[in-house]
């Protein structure tokens, strides 16, 4: 907390340091109206009067000075990380033994939310018995087998999405044509962008596969919008969506109502904190073991 | 001591009226002295009621260790011979097992179907006590089983007794099974989960999540009322609760709030889709009553239907210790096993 800190005399001005506020008071040599001016200068009011703002105290970063950004990136995929659930440990453990065999068979890459990737699929129905798809994906969710990924294209004006299990058999290849990172983790405001940010070309080249230690390009790009009404409230926070430019299509006075769904405490919350690094690297260590066997 | 401070208790209570005592119910004043209230050392203590704390660590230590290597002796010499085996025949019942739910998983057929499976596994499953035709209803025999090891302090003698006279740690769910003359078994038999095959049906009984008192919307699927429109505290009420002067009065078994949940009931015709026998664990179809971690008592399925994929089964029960060495995994012959290579439709 921002104080009035330096005082020169007591008989002399008292201003405030951090500059927030701008009391300047004549202080008179009674002592105790020292104490009620220093109170009175802590308040953070923007000078309009206004009730004091509660501004959150930042939260502590810790930087891990003995790891060194040059070391091996090491990725697994987020479906091994266990859920936070009164299971026993047992049952994933089982799991990821199945999960790990069908890996074996087939080459599951590594992808995120944003790549573009192209998937083979055997289907009854289609001539050749198998289909491709390329699309980008938006969405990775499910822990375990049932792990699902939505690849989304526009095909012919039409928007398509299609959800595939990643260790379904049916799968006959994973590819990924672009291998990159977008801002958000859910991309599902796509549905309300304009079509040419979600239409991939079926004949797309494959990028070059990324080097195993080598960063994650993140692509910074910001998304222009369809008018709107939009199918959900994206400007809201709980969608905490950085790849919208939201200046472009909102008023201040729609931003600042925007906020009022704004849910800070969440971030400080400890019974929603689950930290899984320790769990990661078993799983990882047991994930390239049984690989390599 | 402790004799003379209770009988101390007990005259007071005789001396107390309603007034002294604080009771939660409203008491008859003209009842006799009030020494239900007071317990004495005869009746009823807690075991570690008069150790010290070291001598009720130690045994809290003990103990699991004790039944850890019991349960993991499965070969003991000094064990006497199991009792004649019969073949199976047609219309025999044998004896079910006692499982914990793990979770559920998906799991793909050889065209591509996807179903849902839940996994139980089978922890220290043994036979505890048999009880002959005539005992038990006159009709069948019965055998008791008994499932997860569990604690043998705060249990009756008379329990604790059962399960020393099968050689056998007390378990924490005891079920019975009706089962045919020539399918019993000696108590302390252990059973494992290979006792099912892939490919046969089972039933699945367990209590159902507990969810308390529930009005008549979760409990009954009643549409209530709306939300506005002047509806003046009426919401999620039942409404009416019967037709009008012809009963003049409301039917038995009428459908209104009360208890949901923490019931016994069965999942009927369940297919075994593959069976574990290095950890004891049976995959089976579709969702099973219970929450994560419960005991469940699973039986071959009753269903005429699916009786016909019942024939033939491990009789009376699948032996460890026999000459069959079963492979790791079982799997039905429809179920995709994940060594093999992506589907290709032809």
């Amino acid at each position: 907390m921002a104080a009035c800190k330096s005082v020169s005399k007591m008989n002399s001005t008292i201003r405030c340091l951090n500059g927030c506020c701008k009391c300047v008071v004549a202080a008179p040599s009674h002592p105790r109206f020292f104490q009620v001016a220093l109170s009175r200068c802590v308040s953070t009011d923007g000078g309009n009067g206004d009730p004091p703002k509660f501004q959150p105290p930042p939260k502590p970063v810790m930087i891990d000075k003995s790891k060194t950004e040059a070391s091996h990136r090491r990725f697994l995929s987020p479906e091994f990380i266990p859920p936070r659930q009164r299971t026993n440990p047992f049952k994933f453990a089982i799991e990821r033994k199945d999960m790990i065999q069908r890996r074996k068979i087939i080459d599951i890459p590594e992808f995120y939310v944003g790549s573009v990737l192209a998937v083979v699929m055997a289907d009854v129905y289609a001539s050749g018995k198998s289909n491709r798809f390329v699309g980008i994906c938006t969405q990775r969710s499910g822990k375990g087998l049932g792990a699902t990924f939505v690849l989304r294209n526009i095909i012919d004006g039409q928007g398509v999405e299609i959800c595939y299990d990643l260790y379904s058999p049916r799968i006959q290849q994973i590819e990924v044509l672009k291998f990159e990172k977008r801002l958000d983790d859910n991309l599902m405001y796509l549905r309300d962008a304009l079509p040419e940010y979600s239409t991939f070309d079926f004949d797309m080249k494959a990028m070059p596969p990324p080097l195993p230690g080598a960063e994650v390009p993140i692509n910074q790009q910001k998304v222009k919008m369809k008018p709107r009404p939009w199918s959900k409230r994206w400007e809201r926070s709980r969608f905490n969506i950085k790849g919208i430019p939201f200046e472009l299509y909102f008023t201040e006075e729609e931003l600042t109502h925007a906020k009022k769904w704004d849910t800070p405490w969440v971030e400080y919350d400890m019974l929603k904190e689950y930290d899984t690094s320790n769990v990661e690297k078993h799983i990882w260590t047991e994930v390239q073991r049984e690989l390599s066997k | 001591m402790a004799v003379r401070s209770c009988r101390l208790f007990s005259w007071i209570g005789g001396c107390l009226t309603k007034r002294d005592l604080i009771c939660g119910k409203t008491v008859n004043i003209n009842r006799g002295p009030c020494w239900f209230f007071v317990r004495s050392v005869k009746s009823s203590t807690w075991w570690d009621e008069h150790l010290s704390e070291e001598n009720s660590q130690f045994l809290r230590r003990l103990i699991p260790e004790e039944y850890n290597a019991l349960a993991n002796s499965k070969l003991c010499p000094l064990k006497d011979e199991p009792w004649p085996q019969q073949p199976w025949v047609e219309g025999s019942l044998r004896v079910g097992l006692i499982a914990v739910k793990l979770g559920m998983m998906p799991v793909w057929t050889k065209s591509g179907e996807r179903h849902v499976v839940s996994l139980l596994q089978v922890e220290d499953c043994h036979v505890i006590k048999y009880i002959p035709k005539e005992e038990y209803d006159g009709k069948s025999a019965a055998l008791f089983v008994g499932g997860k090891v569990s604690s043998p302090f705060s249990r009756s003698e008379s329990l604790l007794q059962m399960y020393r006279d099968a050689g056998v740690p007390p378990k924490q769910k005891l079920s019975t099974f009706k089962v045919s003359d020539n399918a019993i078994l000696k108590p302390g038999t252990p059973l494992y989960a290979a006792h099912f095959r892939p490919g046969q049906y089972v039933d699945v009984t367990a209590k159902t999540i507990g969810k308390g008192f529930q009005g008549v919307m979760k409990r009954w699927g009643f549409k209530g009322q709306p939300a506005s429109h002047g509806q003046t505290k009426t919401h999620r009420r039942p409404g009416a609760s019967g037709p009008g002067g012809k009963p003049a009065r409301v039917w038995p078994g009428k459908k209104m709030p009360g208890q949901m949940g923490n019931i016994y009931r069965t999942s009927f015709g369940l297919k075994v889709w593959r069976i574990n026998t290095k950890h004891n664990i049976i995959y089976v179809n579709g969702s099973v009553p219970g929450h994560r971690n419960c005991l469940l008592k699973v039986r071959d399925t009753n269903l005429p239907t699916r009786m016909e994929h019942n024939k033939n089964p491990p009789f009376p029960t699948f032996f460890a210790d026999g000459e069959e060495q079963l492979p790791e995994d079982l799997y039905d012959e429809e179920m995709f096993q994940f060594s093999e290579p992506s589907i290709v439709y032809s």
